[in-house]
């Protein structure tokens, strides 16, 4: 029998409920979510976020696969999100089993438990997970009483520092294979066959990674050697999956509708995925690869249809670079079009800035309150051609003249700090791009015309090498390093002529430091994970709860040099841990990207010329174009 | 035109805080393509309003929200469509046109009822004690009830206090109340509750109360000649 949402008996007490922070984070019964019979379905697959509620519901990756999942008659896909720390000690103190948000029942009587990792600093809230549903850590202590614990999302692009945690992780896009596994996993069911024997057959299924089966050599100085399959029968490589037509896909036109204000709260179309710019610090950009576009129709369609069924007031685009859309200034156009007689606020994504772009931003947004936004990532041309970011300072300058002329005033510009070749002048030359862009307001703006001042907001960001990016050979600044360039840096704005209408943040580096670690480290990371965990650390990406001495302490605890990882050029021919994943992406292009970085040589971005990267392979996208 | 809706809501919807419901109900008007009238200027809102905050964790059988609209709407037909695409859990029940020179929901409340369901170890026992303190309430002329920022006597705004009989409610203990609201008296049960606990007999028997539940029934508006009488009522529209 289908249960009612409103008549669902809930897991928590009135009591409890009205003591906490947001009660509705874990109330679930949203608009569109999924009620089933539990009688009448085969599989219960509970997909989690492993952060709070609003930062989990945002998250467009897990509305497509549970509308996917539960589009199949004999899944019923539930979700959970981490609980808040006021929940969690609760939670802790009155042994309250961690349910999931549909049926109120217990994760650990589901069958699977797939957890979304999108980033790093969310690893301690997978053992939350894990520790609160009463899952043992470790995949070699479960038994057929638990469930099977899958990793998907970008950091399953090096897995390893998690891989003990997991029973299998599933590499590139879910829309592929999850329907092999599911089918799978329903066989061996029937047949009687448990945990162990059904994780040996997944592998049979492109994509499919069981960390387990895998043994893990290391040097005399524990450096990662090498990964050998335990069995013959287990892939050495494991092949990314991704969907090779955008437009088959299936893509969900009734999402959930959180009752609480989500970080994104709005309809989202999602119109092409990857990107042609290669950009030498996105680990995006190249585990995407290569971009493959939605159809104008498709997207107008399904944009009709999901705002139909939310009752949205707002619609997002998403990509990673949306002005490189294709279809854009259609889609835009008849958006704009429908939007406007509905009601509907289009939110627009940071575009580059030209005529086109103002004119569109001018008839979606008030210039008065909205600003024009550029990411040049670097201060210099010289550290933009280290990490081929086509945008130069003439196409800055004058995108910000074309904003001034139209009426816009403020302007807001993202940097990062600590690139690989940077040197003190390019941490200045931040400063010295802002002082420009405020000249070209007072040289363009007349002054009877000026209403308001030029604002200009910078904030930086601390780099961090990824896996699958041209610096992943890279070495990191140390946190005295990135602190000094930080101060260059506003020094040099307090030396400029405009200083007074230039504002300059930069980020906290502590958490960077441990990202670094965690993005390009080793099997051997684990026990510092739980280390950390079991000493207190938990929802590590909120500045409030995050302690940097916490994991500097766990690191040296359970012997791990972390500098190891993240403050040395590693050489050329060194063996990564993430080798073993097929991206598409070659090492040998990565490398060559690296060297062409060291000499602040730029690359085609992949609709000039392909760059043999090696994606062609897939057939599909830009490749083919 | 203005159309006032009386909506119910219960079950775990019920943890949803007012702006939260708010905003669920300006989705509803856009799910059914109701023609809703909007404000002036780059993002134009609905035109909605409530009568009455819901607070968290409280169930209603009769709040109100009034919606403007395009003038020539069928109230009764725009409920039906609000309905058709409304969450399990919350339900509007009535819809009437506003009058040109109706007072606006939140202005016209004078008082609400309610019912409030207490949770005790030993329901028989602390029926009888939460009985008494209803008494010692109801006989007093004076009571003060404390919140965070004042002190105020709230008896004036008692109208009716009962303990629902034994045989109607099983192991529950079940309190009705009928309460002054608004901008001259509000009294809120959450409050009065409190205030019950400190009631002599309640601190005299060494057991403990829990609120498990508490619904609103319905919210009043005064008419001209000094009734209270449901928001939906022809005499304060």
């Amino acid at each position: 029998m289908i249960v009612k949402a409103e008549d669902r008996k809930l897991a928590l007490t009135h009591e409890i409920l009205m003591s906490i922070d947001k009660p509705s984070r874990y109330t679930g019964g949203e608009p569109n979510s999924v009620m089933k019979d539990p009688d009448k379905t085969k599989v219960r697959f509970v997909m989690c976020f492993p952060d709070v509620y609003e930062i989990g519901m945002s998250h467009l990756g897990i509305q497509i696969l549970y509308g996917m999942f539960n589009s199949w008659e004999d899944v019923w896909c539930e979700r959970v999100y981490s609980p808040w720390t006021d929940l969690d000690k609760i939670m802790r103190d009155r042994k309250i089993p961690l349910f999931s948000l549909e049926s109120q029942r217990p994760v650990k009587d589901a069958d699977f438990l797939g957890i979304t990792i999108q980033y790093e600093m969310c690893y301690t809230n997978i053992l939350q997970i894990l520790d609160l549903a009463d899952i043992p850590f470790y995949s070699k202590d479960r038994t057929d009483a638990d469930p099977i614990v899958i990793g998907g999302g970008p950091c399953i692009y090096n897995t390893e520092p998690i891989a003990d945690f997991f029973d299998i992780f599933y590499i590139g896009e879910g829309e592929v294979r999850y329907r092999e596994l599911l089918d799978l996993y329903e066989e061996c069911r029937e047949a009687g066959i448990g945990r162990e024997e059904f994780l040996k057959r997944a592998v049979a299924i492109e994509g499919i990674y069981v960390p387990s089966l895998y043994d893990v050599t290391y040097d005399e100085n524990m450096r990662f050697v090498s990964m050998e399959p335990k069995y013959d029968f287990v892939p050495a490589r494991i092949k990314k999956q991704l969907v090779k037509d955008m437009n088959e896909a299936f893509y969900p036109t009734a999402p959930v509708v959180p009752f609480i204000r989500a970080t994104q709260d709005r309809a989202v179309i999602e119109v092409q995925r990857g990107c042609i710019r290669n950009c030498r610090f996105c680990q995006a950009g190249q585990i995407y690869k290569p971009v493959r576009e939605r159809s104008v129709d498709y997207l107008l369609d399904h944009a009709k249809a999901i705002l139909k069924n939310t009752g949205y007031e707002e619609l997002s685009l998403s990509s990673l670079s949306t002005s490189d859309y294709t279809g854009l200034k259609r889609l835009l156009e008849e958006l704009i079009d429908y939007c406007s007689q509905k009601k509907i606020n289009i939110s627009l994504p940071s575009l580059r800035i030209d005529a086109f772009s103002l004119d569109v931003m001018n008839k979606v947004q008030d210039i008065k309150k909205s600003s024009v936004t550029f990411a040049p990532e670097a201060g210099s041309q010289r550290m933009r051609n280290v990490i081929n970011k086509g945008l130069t300072k003439e196409d800055i300058l004058n995108g910000a003249e074309m904003a001034f002329r139209g009426g816009w005033n403020k302007v807001k510009l993202y940097f990062m700090l600590g690139l690989p070749f940077e040197e003190h002048e390019d941490a200045e030359a931040i400063a010295v791009l802002c002082n420009d862009i405020a000249k070209v307001y007072f040289d363009t703006v007349p002054k009877e015309e000026r209403k308001g001042s030029v604002q200009i907001t910078a904030s930086s960001s601390f780099f961090v090498p990824k896996p699958f990016t041209a610096f992943q050979w890279a070495p990191m600044n140390k946190p005295e390093e990135f602190l000094e360039k930080a101060k260059i840096t506003k020094a040099a704005v307090r030396a400029q002529l405009n200083q007074k209408r230039i504002s300059y943040h930069y980020h906290d580096c502590g958490t960077t430091i441990i990202e670094g670690v965690l993005a390009r480290g080793d099997r051997r990371l684990s026990a510092s994970i739980e280390y950390v965990y079991r000493h207190g650390a938990i929802f590590d990406a909120w500045t409030e709860t995050f302690s940097y001495e916490n994991w500097i302490k766990a690191f040296e605890e359970t012997g791990v040099d972390y500098e190891d990882y993240i403050f040395r050029t590693r050489p050329d021919d060194e063996e990564f841990p993430w080798d073993f994943i097929d991206s598409g992406v070659r090492k040998e292009f990565l490398l060559r990207e690296w060297k062409n970085a060291s000499m602040a040589k730029k690359s085609s971005n992949c609709r000039e010329q392909c760059m043999g990267c090696g994606c062609t392979g897939f057939g599909c996208g830009v490749c083919v174009e | 035109m203005i159309i006032r809706f009386k909506f119910s809501r219960r079950g775990p919807v019920r943890y949803l805080g007012h702006l939260d419901m708010m905003r669920y109900f300006q989705k509803v008007v856009m799910k059914a393509g109701v023609s809703a009238r909007y404000s002036e200027g780059f993002h134009p809102h609905q035109l909605m309003s409530f009568a009455y905050p819901l607070g968290v964790g409280m169930e209603t059988d009769g709040d109100y929200m009034d919606l403007e609209m395009e003038d020539g709407n069928d109230p009764e037909t725009v409920m039906d469509e609000l309905n058709a695409v409304m969450n399990e859990g919350v339900k509007i029940s009535a819809a009437v046109a506003l009058k040109d020179n109706a007072e606006n929901a939140m202005a016209a409340v004078s008082a609400a009822t309610y019912e409030l369901i207490i949770d005790c170890g030993a329901p028989e026992e602390g029926r009888k004690v939460i009985k008494a303190a209803v008494s010692e309430m109801l006989a007093s002329d004076t009571i003060m009830a404390e919140t965070k920022k004042s002190s105020k006597n709230i008896r004036p705004g008692i109208f009716a206090l009962d303990i629902e009989p034994e045989e109607n409610v099983n192991d529950q203990i079940k309190i009705s109340m009928f309460l002054s609201s608004g901008s001259k008296l509000n009294v809120r049960p959450a409050d009065l509750f409190d205030t019950l606990l400190t009631m002599p007999s309640v601190a005299g028997s060494g057991l403990s109360f829990r609120l498990s539940l508490l619904r609103r029934l319905e919210i009043f508006g005064l008419t001209e000649d000094g009734r209270n009488v449901p928001l939906d009522h022809a005499d304060v529209l």
